[in-house]
């Protein structure tokens, strides 16, 4: 496994009793990128990123984090030491101040960032003072984020950072994430189940279905390569066998035959005009739309 | 700083424990002299067999201040609450937080699972000294208020039979919160175990030579025949096992 990958994983399987949550799981995350960890609920997201923090023991395959395997106790205690994490539950310890919170968590990271503990303790508004089981869950998510953020870390993990919260509160958690990593030097793995905030702020996605990844580039070579080439016949559309790489998906409704590509539209056009269709249209493809595409293909 | 979080998840029940511990330790030295006066009342004349046996062996006991103080405290009071509040201060912990919610902020931390068990093992067992000790240390420092005199030197050895032997209950609790994700199962299952224990030692004389509540009390060294050696070091390795069990049990666990 390359060292240019914080996280790597490769046929990473972990289940528990006779569910199997994550079914062969293929990850390389590079340093320096704001990758998007994108499934639907139940997709095997969080039960991956348990098994990067040494939370729960991988089953079968590898899983690596800075280079140091995550099933060794002595390097998870490392990984953790240089690794942020914000849970999706955003459960802190209640009875604790806010105050103590961040002293307690401060003593554990020896570069604990004080200026930035000051900036995010304003920003947030958080009230030094009051216990975390008086918070509401926007101002408890707000904390936990500090808390990731504060640690002087190289990876942030969040897992779905802005669940539960209002969508001024995610604009603003999502902006301070942004401006976080405009000025540290860091690589941000975060799952979400929201397209948008991915599309907002991810430079490389991986989208997961039922345990696998089935999607995994940068989000513009994606937004480069996914194209919906639409054919329009004078009768009904034929059934064609394209051969070119990177179908991911052909539609056949009446006159009109839809082929999605991965790989670009050239390769298909080359071949449909073998068709002789009326008509050719090459559309660009959101990310929402290679979710769905991607997500739906793997459920057929 | 996990010293500190372990105290906050931990101090209201050891505060309580302290409290009553040592108002029960309190009102034994207070209300002996009553106990004398009401001693020739005693009578056994309307009771027989093993009842009219205990009657006036405890009347017995209570003729002396260090009997009755070893009788109504180390053995009866001090021995049930004391092994209550090891049940409390053993259950709870990681698996525990795992169904309630915050454990997985505590997993992020840069800190082994052995070491997050150890430091809540040790506060709960430090805890568990202060309730030994304190509060039996109040007997003879309260005594001359009474005009009655108590060894120090008795107060420390029956303390120290207490924590040992009886560390067993807080081992047990703390063992089971590494198998069940609530704090009621350890609870039940400890605190019945400890009941079925104490009738039997009760109603089985003959077993109860060897029992672990005979060992807290420390009655071996109360009739002068020495320190409960064995049942000390029985009791002590019991626990140890039951700690390292849980260490392996926990080092295993999905959260």
């Amino acid at each position: 496994m390359a060292d240019q990958f914080i996280i790597e994983t490769e046929d990473l399987r972990k289940s528990y009793g006779q569910v199997e949550a994550v079914r062969g799981m293929n990850l390389q995350v590079p340093a320096g990128s704001i990758c998007g960890f994108l499934g639907r609920n139940g997709a095997g997201k969080t039960t991956t990123i348990k098994v990067l923090l040494g939370m729960a023991r991988p089953t079968s395959g590898q899983a690596r984090v800075f280079g140091l395997a995550v099933n060794d106790p002595k390097a998870s205690v490392e990984i953790r030491r240089r690794t942020g994490f914000v849970s999706d539950d955003k459960v802190l310890y209640g009875y604790m101040t806010v105050e103590e919170m961040v002293r307690f968590t401060a003593s554990f990271f020896p570069h604990w960032r004080t200026d930035l503990e000051k900036r995010y303790l304003r920003k947030f508004e958080l009230p030094p003072d009051r216990r975390v089981k008086a918070l509401s869950s926007g101002m408890r998510t707000k904390l936990a984020l500090l808390l990731a953020l504060c640690r002087g870390a190289e990876l942030l993990i969040l897992d779905e950072p802005t669940s539960a919260l209002d969508p001024a509160m995610t604009e603003d958690v999502l902006r301070a994430l942004v401006a976080h990593v405009a000025s540290e030097e860091l690589t941000i793995f975060f799952s979400s189940h929201q397209i948008a905030e991915v599309d907002q702020i991810a430079d490389r996605v991986v989208i997961i279905d039922r345990g696998r990844a089935v999607v995994t580039g940068a989000l513009e070579d994606l937004r480069e390569n996914f194209r919906r080439i639409q054919l329009v016949f004078d009768g009904e559309a034929p059934n064609p066998a394209f051969r070119a790489p990177g179908i991911e998906r052909v539609y056949r409704k009446g006159r009109i035959l839809t082929v999605l590509s991965s790989t670009g539209a050239d390769g298909v056009i080359e071949e449909a005009r073998a068709l002789e269709p009326v008509s050719m249209e090459v559309l660009p493809v959101t990310l929402k739309e290679i979710f769905l595409e991607t997500v739906a293909v793997e459920e057929d | 700083m996990l010293w500190y979080k372990s105290w906050l998840e931990t101090r209201w029940r050891f505060m309580i424990g302290l409290v009553l511990l040592m108002l029960s330790a309190t009102s034994a030295v207070l209300i002996y002299p009553q106990v004398v006066k009401l001693l020739p009342m005693v009578s056994t004349a309307e009771l027989s067999g093993e009842m009219a046996r205990r009657v006036a062996e405890s009347a017995e006991l209570a003729r002396n201040y260090r009997s009755y103080v070893w009788s109504h405290w180390f053995s009866a009071n001090m021995r049930q609450m004391w092994t209550l509040f090891a049940v409390l201060l053993g259950t709870g912990g990681l698996l525990a937080q795992s169904a309630g919610g915050g454990a997985l902020f505590t997993l992020s931390l840069p800190v082994s699972r052995n070491r997050l068990l150890g430091v809540r093992a040790a506060t709960g067992l430090a805890e568990l000294l202060v309730l030994a000790f304190v509060p039996s240390l109040l007997i003879p420092v309260l005594s001359p208020t009474i005009g009655q005199a108590y060894g120090v030197g008795d107060a420390l050895v029956h303390s120290a039979c207490m924590f040992l032997a009886g560390s067993v209950f807080f081992s047990l609790a703390f063992l089971l919160s590494t198998v069940f994700s609530d704090v009621w199962r350890p609870l039940l299952i400890v605190l019945c175990a400890a009941i079925v224990l104490a009738l039997s030692e009760a109603f089985f004389p003959d077993l109860s030579r060897y029992g672990l509540f005979r060992v807290m009390s420390g009655e071996k060294y109360f009739r002068g025949d020495g320190l409960p050696w064995l049942g000390l070091l029985a009791g002590t390795a019991l626990s140890a096992a039951m700690l390292y069990a849980a260490s392996k049990k926990i080092a295993r666990l999905d959260f």
